[in-house]
């Protein structure tokens, strides 16, 4: 019960503390998902808008990952506030959770947005609980992968690179924000690799305007975003640098 | 039981060819301020983080609190509590949220918290400002609020790397009474510090390390005795014969035209005499820590204070 106390202490100092003394910020994290969704919206003149919205959501939820990738570093090596928590009864997994809560406190406003977006287009109630699950797990794997990031990142300027490019491997090359069925045939085992792709499918299935392929389902999906949540929190766990060495 | 039960500790820094600390033993007792003094990259904090398990060693073996760092990290953590070199506070949060909410991460209940919280803060003067952003606070409160989030806990060792850093005479006398009353309920302490002044209030122990080595060590009492003299006169370097002054006892220049002799009481006041002949004006005082810690890193400082202990000053 204590570990569960602690994260949510921890996001409550990082998150709910932060933004009741800093209200601004909130306008930010709250605004910045939204600029590709105007950008496709505007230039398909609305066609590619069911794309957009789960692109978008997909890239926030790994946004939302790699900031709280960022955070860490930033605590570690300016705040030196990870040092206090090394020396405390507080385990890593417990302050990753903290942070990656108080991150998705910031992106809340954004995610509900986004999300009653994917509810209205996909117009069923009963896809609210598979949307809230496949947030969960995109977030949990992103978080958990952020955190095993930055701890191997000693040098804030390293970090911003790092997730930048991760950014783009994960969010911008895969198709997160266009149909996987313009990729070559040579590239789809790839693009399945990635958890995004998967994301993505599993909003526009929910959302059901969108062609979903044939070689492609649900159960798919969940199993191999299932598996890089585990795996993530698995190296998180075992190869993110708590004591150093 | 011991605070801590270090044992040929030695630390290499990957991609570093140096070690930064070299076969380091040393016991400390519970319920006392143990001190590591030494120059800037001497391995203090090397030394503090591998015990507070943030850092493994290369070799050896350390107990804390009968625990061993690598086998029992988490009752470790449990038992100690630490104020980081150079940390700072979230930009955001006051001094009231980072205490308060740290004790209760820490498993302390909301009203006894509180209590921790208000009795820390009033200790180091940081009542008032409980409710204004860390940004908005000076340099030396911000470093006390890392100072409050470490004493407030019900830990049982503290590591203190550098604490009073940056912090005026006051807000340091402050940090020391904290430190005094945590030692008086049975705490241990291992403290580091660049204040000679500081050490020679708190510690009970110190151990003086150089480049990654122990190079002395034992009671401020006993370390005094690594000099031989036990008086120390400064004198101002014109209108004296330089030379003669060797007559008097060892003579270290402390640069800005001062240089100081160390020698015995009657010798002290025979120099001093002399001094007031030619006019020249001098000071007397006891060696103090200080002198020990120039005298065994073998260098000369340009001190311009010369905060000595019961410092007597003629003209
Ligand atoms: N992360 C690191 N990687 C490589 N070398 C390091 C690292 N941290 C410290 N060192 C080296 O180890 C040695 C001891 O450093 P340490 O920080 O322990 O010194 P210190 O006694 O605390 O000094 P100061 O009084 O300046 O705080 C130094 O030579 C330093 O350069
Ligand atoms: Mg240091």
């Amino acid at each position: 019960m204590l570990p569960v106390r602690q994260a949510f202490l921890i996001a409550y100092m990082t998150g709910i503390l932060w933004l009741r003394r800093n209200p601004i910020s909130l306008v930010f994290t709250a605004i910045s998902p939204f600029s590709l969704l105007f950008v496709l919206y505007v230039a398909t003149d609305g066609a590619a808008v069911h794309f957009a919205v789960a692109g978008s959501l997909v890239m926030a939820l790994v946004g939302y990952g790699l900031a709280l990738g960022q955070d860490i570093s930033f605590y570690k090596t300016e705040y030196k506030i990870q040092d206090v928590f090394v020396a405390s009864p507080v385990s890593p997994l417990t302050y990753m959770m903290g942070l990656a809560l108080s991150e998705l406190l910031f992106g809340l406003p954004a995610l509900i947005v986004l999300a009653g977006l994917v509810v209205s287009f996909g117009g069923s109630l009963l896809s609210i609980p598979l949307l809230i699950a496949t947030i969960l797990l995109i977030w949990g794997s992103m978080s958990s992968m952020g955190f095993f990031l930055s701890s191997h990142m000693l040098h804030m300027r390293n970090a911003t690179q790092i997730i930048s490019f991760v950014n783009v491997v994960l969010a911008v090359l895969p198709p997160v924000f266009y149909s996987i069925d313009i990729v070559p045939d040579a590239l789809r085992p790839l693009a399945y690799a990635l958890p995004t792709t998967h994301a993505s499918l599993m909003l526009q299935y929910i959302i059901g305007e969108t062609p979903i392929p044939a070689d492609w389902s649900l159960g798919f999906g969940f199993a191999v975003q299932a598996a890089y949540l585990i795996g993530f929190v698995i190296l998180a766990r075992t190869r993110a640098i708590w004591r150093e060495s | 039981m011991l605070a801590i039960d270090a044992v040929g500790v030695t630390k290499k820094y990957k991609g570093s060819r140096m070690l930064a600390l070299s076969d380091i033993s040393l016991k400390v007792e519970s319920g006392k301020v143990f001190t590591l003094l030494g120059r800037n990259g001497a391995g203090k904090t090397t030394f503090v983080r591998i015990c507070a398990t943030q850092l493994t060693p290369s070799s050896g073996t350390i107990k804390v609190l009968g625990h061993d760092i690598l086998q029992n990290a988490s009752e470790i953590r449990n038992l100690v509590s630490i104020v980081p070199q150079e940390g700072r506070p979230l930009r955001a949060l006051t001094p009231w949220d980072h205490v308060y909410n740290w004790l209760k991460i820490r498993g302390e209940g909301s009203s006894s918290a509180r209590e921790k919280t208000e009795d820390i803060l009033r200790k180091l003067e940081l009542y008032e400002a409980r409710n204004r952003p860390a940004m908005n606070l000076s340099g030396g409160m911000k470093q006390k609020i890392l100072v409050a989030m470490a004493m407030a806990t019900k830990a049982q060792l503290l590591f203190l790397d550098e604490p009073t850093i940056g912090l005026d005479p006051v807000s340091r006398r402050q940090v020391w009474s904290a430190i005094k009353q945590w030692k008086s309920n049975g705490g241990s302490i291992l403290l580091t510090t660049h204040y000679m002044d500081e050490a020679e209030i708190l510690s009970d122990y110190i151990v003086i390390i150089d480049k990654g080595k122990i190079v002395a060590e034992g009671t401020i009492q006993e370390l005094r005795r690594i000099i031989p003299q036990n008086m120390r006169v400064d004198v101002s370097k014109d209108g004296l014969d330089v030379n003669s002054l060797s007559s008097y006892g060892s003579v270290v220049d402390t640069g800005g035209g001062m240089l100081r002799v160390f020698t015995f009481e009657s010798a002290a006041r025979e120099l001093s005499e002399l001094a007031i002949r030619h006019n020249v004006s001098f000071t007397v005082s006891p060696v103090t820590l200080d002198d020990v810690f120039v005298h065994l890193i073998g260098q000369t400082i340009d001190k311009g204070d010369t905060n000595g202990v019961g410092q007597n000053e003629r003209n």
